[in-house]
C-alpha cells in the first residue's frame, strides 16, 4: 500500500529541485510572451516578408512536438554548428520552451487583438491618434484583458512541459522523482508526489488568474 | 477604466521581468563554465578543469540516487580516478538514451554507466580498458514457470532499456523475429514485477544486487545469453585521447593496488573487475 513515510522523505528532496522547475518556467514564460507579442503584431499588421516568416515559424513550432524540438536544439544543432556545443542543457531547455510556446502565445494574442472591434481603431484614428498611439492606448489594453484566459492556458502548459527538460539532462523535480524511484522502486509514491507538486503550482496560477481577471474586469458588466 | 486596466498590467509585468532577469543572471553565474571543445585547436588537458562524466543516475547499484545522494560503483570509481588524475569530476545525469547524444555533442567527456564495448560503438568511439566483466541476463517473475532462458522468449514480451546494447543484442539473436521487445527509459524491471512484461534483460551483476537489495519477486532465468565487457567511451578527438591515456593508466594502477577490487566488493560482494569471473554463457541460446 501507499508508503507514507517514503512520501515524507521524498517531498523535501523534490522541493530542493523546485527552483529549477520554477526558473525554467519563469524565464521561458517571459521570453515566449515577448516573442509571441512580436509575432502577433507582425501578423496583425501583415508586415510584408515578416508576416510570411512568422506564419512559417508558428506553423513549425506548433506543428512539431516539443520533445522533438528540444532534441533538435540540444543534440542536433551542435553537429551542424560546433559553436552550439557550449550551450548548457538549462539554456537549451529554456530556448526550446520559449520558441515552442511563443508560437502558441502569438496565436492567443493575435486572437485577442482581433477580438477588439475594428471601429475602435477607426474611432481612435479619427480623433487624431497615430496608429501606434491607438494600439498602445486603445487596442492593446482591451486585448490584454481578452488574452488572459488563453495566455493562462499557455503558461500552465509551459509549466508542466518543463518536465521534459530531464531528457536533456536538467535535473528538475520530475527528473529527481524518476531517479529516486529507480533505486527505491516506489514508483507510485514518487510520481504521486511530483503530480501533487505540479497540481499545487497550477492551482496557484489559476488562483492568480482569477484575481487578475477580476481586476481587469472592473468596470465591465 | 481602460487606463486602469493598462496600469494594472504594468507593475505585474515589471516585477515578473525583473524577477526572471535575476533568475537568468543567477543561473548563469551558478552554472559551470562550459569548456570549448573546438577540436581544431591543439588543446591540452589542463589540471583543475573538471572531467564531465555522464550517467543515468538510475542504474542500481552502478549509479543511482538515494536520499538525493548520487552514489554507486561508478561514482566510487570516478572519485578515485579524480584523486589520481588530480582533476575534479563533474557528474552529469540524464536519461540513458540521451547520454550518447550528449557525448557526441561535447556536453560530456565520457559515459560511466556500464557501457558495453560493441562493434558499432567501437567504430564511433574510443574505449578505455575494460573495468567490468559481466553477462547479459534474462530475468523473470519469481512465479514464472515457463521461461528458463533465451530459447523460451519467443512470443513473450521482454523489456529493455531504450538505447541499451540489450535491445540490439535481443534483435540480433532473435533471428525468427518472434520476441516482442519493449523499450523503457525507466522502470522496466518493475513492469515484470507487475506482470506487464514477461521478462527483462539486463546485466547480471546489477540484477543480483537489485534482487538482493529490493526484495522484488524476481529470479534469473537460466545462464547469461552473452558476455559483456564494460568500459568508458570517449570521442575520437585529441583532447579525449590524452584523457583516455591517463584514465587507462590510473585504472591499471587501481587494478594493481586492489582499489578496483575493493570498490567492486563493496557493491557486489564479488570482484566484477577481473576476467574469468564472468558467468558462463549458456549454449542453448543459439536458436
Amino acid at each position: 500500500m501507499l508508503d507514507w513515510s517514503y512520501l515524507g522523505q521524498l517531498t523535501p528532496i523534490l522541493i530542493k529541485y523546485l527552483p529549477v522547475t520554477l526558473g525554467l518556467t519563469l524565464v521561458a514564460t517571459v521570453l515566449s510572451l515577448a516573442l509571441g507579442l512580436a509575432l502577433a503584431l507582425i501578423k496583425v499588421f501583415k508586415l510584408p516578408i515578416a508576416n510570411q516568416l512568422a506564419t512559417l515559424y508558428i506553423s513549425f513550432f506548433r506543428g512539431t512536438p516539443l520533445l522533438v524540438q528540444l532534441f533538435l536544439i540540444y543534440y542536433g544543432l551542435p553537429q551542424i554548428f560546433p559553436a552550439m556545443k557550449a550551450m548548457t542543457a538549462y539554456s537549451a531547455a529554456i530556448l526550446g520552451l520559449s520558441l515552442h510556446f511563443s508560437a502558441y502565445m502569438a496565436e492567443s494574442m493575435r486572437g485577442a487583438i482581433k477580438s477588439v472591434p475594428s471601429h475602435q481603431t477607426e474611432a481612435a484614428l479619427s480623433i487624431g491618434m497615430t496608429l501606434s498611439q491607438a494600439m498602445r492606448r486603445i487596442i492593446l489594453p482591451q486585448a490584454g484583458r481578452a488574452a488572459v484566459p488563453a495566455l493562462m492556458n499557455n503558461f500552465i502548459d509551459l509549466l508542466k512541459s518543463t518536465s521534459l527538460a530531464f531528457t536533456l539532462g536538467v535535473t528538475e523535480i520530475m527528473a529527481k522523482a524518476q531517479q529516486e524511484a529507480s533505486s527505491s522502486f516506489n514508483f507510485f509514491e514518487s510520481f504521486l508526489a511530483v503530480a501533487l507538486m505540479y497540481w499545487l503550482m497550477v492551482s496557484a496560477l489559476s488562483w492568480g488568474q482569477h484575481h487578475i481577471e477580476k481586476r481587469l474586469n472592473r468596470g465591465f458588466a | 477604466m481602460l487606463f486602469s486596466a493598462h496600469s494594472a498590467w504594468r507593475p505585474l509585468l515589471k516585477s515578473v521581468a525583473a524577477f526572471s532577469l535575476a533568475l537568468v543572471v543567477g543561473c548563469d553565474s551558478t552554472s559551470k563554465p562550459q569548456a570549448d571543445h573546438d577540436t581544431s585547436k591543439a588543446s591540452t588537458v589542463q589540471k583543475g578543469e573538471a572531467i564531465r562524466v555522464g550517467m543515468s543516475g538510475s542504474y542500481f547499484p552502478f549509479t543511482f540516487s538515494k536520499a538525493d545522494q548520487l552514489q554507486g560503483f561508478e561514482i566510487d570509481v570516478w572519485n578515485e580516478l579524480s584523486k589520481r588524475l588530480n582533476r575534479p569530476v563533474e557528474f552529469v545525469t540524464s536519461n540513458f538514451s540521451g547520454l550518447f547524444g550528449m557525448l557526441e555533442a561535447g556536453k560530456i567527456d565520457t559515459i560511466s554507466n556500464q557501457i558495453t564495448k560493441t562493434d558499432n560503438r567501437q567504430q564511433k568511439y574510443l574505449f578505455s580498458d575494460t573495468y567490468v566483466y559481466d553477462g547479459a541476463q534474462v530475468v523473470v517473475h519469481q512465479d514464472n514457470q515457463d521461461i528458463h532462458g533465451f530459447k523460451d522468449l519467443c512470443n513473450k514480451t521482454v523489456s529493455v532499456n531504450l538505447g541499451s546494447n540489450y535491445e540490439a543484442l535481443l534483435k540480433e539473436k532473435d533471428v525468427s523475429k518472434c520476441i516482442d521487445i519493449k523499450t523503457y527509459d525507466t522502470g522496466f524491471e518493475h513492469d515484470v514485477v507487475i506482470g506487464r512484461t514477461d521478462a527483462f534483460v539486463m546485466d547480471r551483476n546489477s540484477v543480483l544486487a537489485v534482487i538482493k537489495e529490493s526484495n522484488l519477486p524476481l529470479k534469473l532465468a537460466g545462464d547469461p545469453i552473452d558476455y559483456m565487457e564494460n568500459a568508458l567511451p570517449f570521442r575520437k578527438d585529441e583532447e579525449s585521447q590524452a584523457l583516455l591515456k591517463q584514465v587507462n593508466l590510473s585504472l591499471s594502477e587501481m587494478r594493481k593496488d586492489g582499489t578496483l577490487k575493493a570498490i567492486s566488493e563493496k557493491w557486489f560482494q564479488t570482484d566484477i573487475s577481473v576476467k574469468g569471473q564472468e558467468p558462463q554463457v549458456a549454449d542453448q541460446n543459439a536458436l
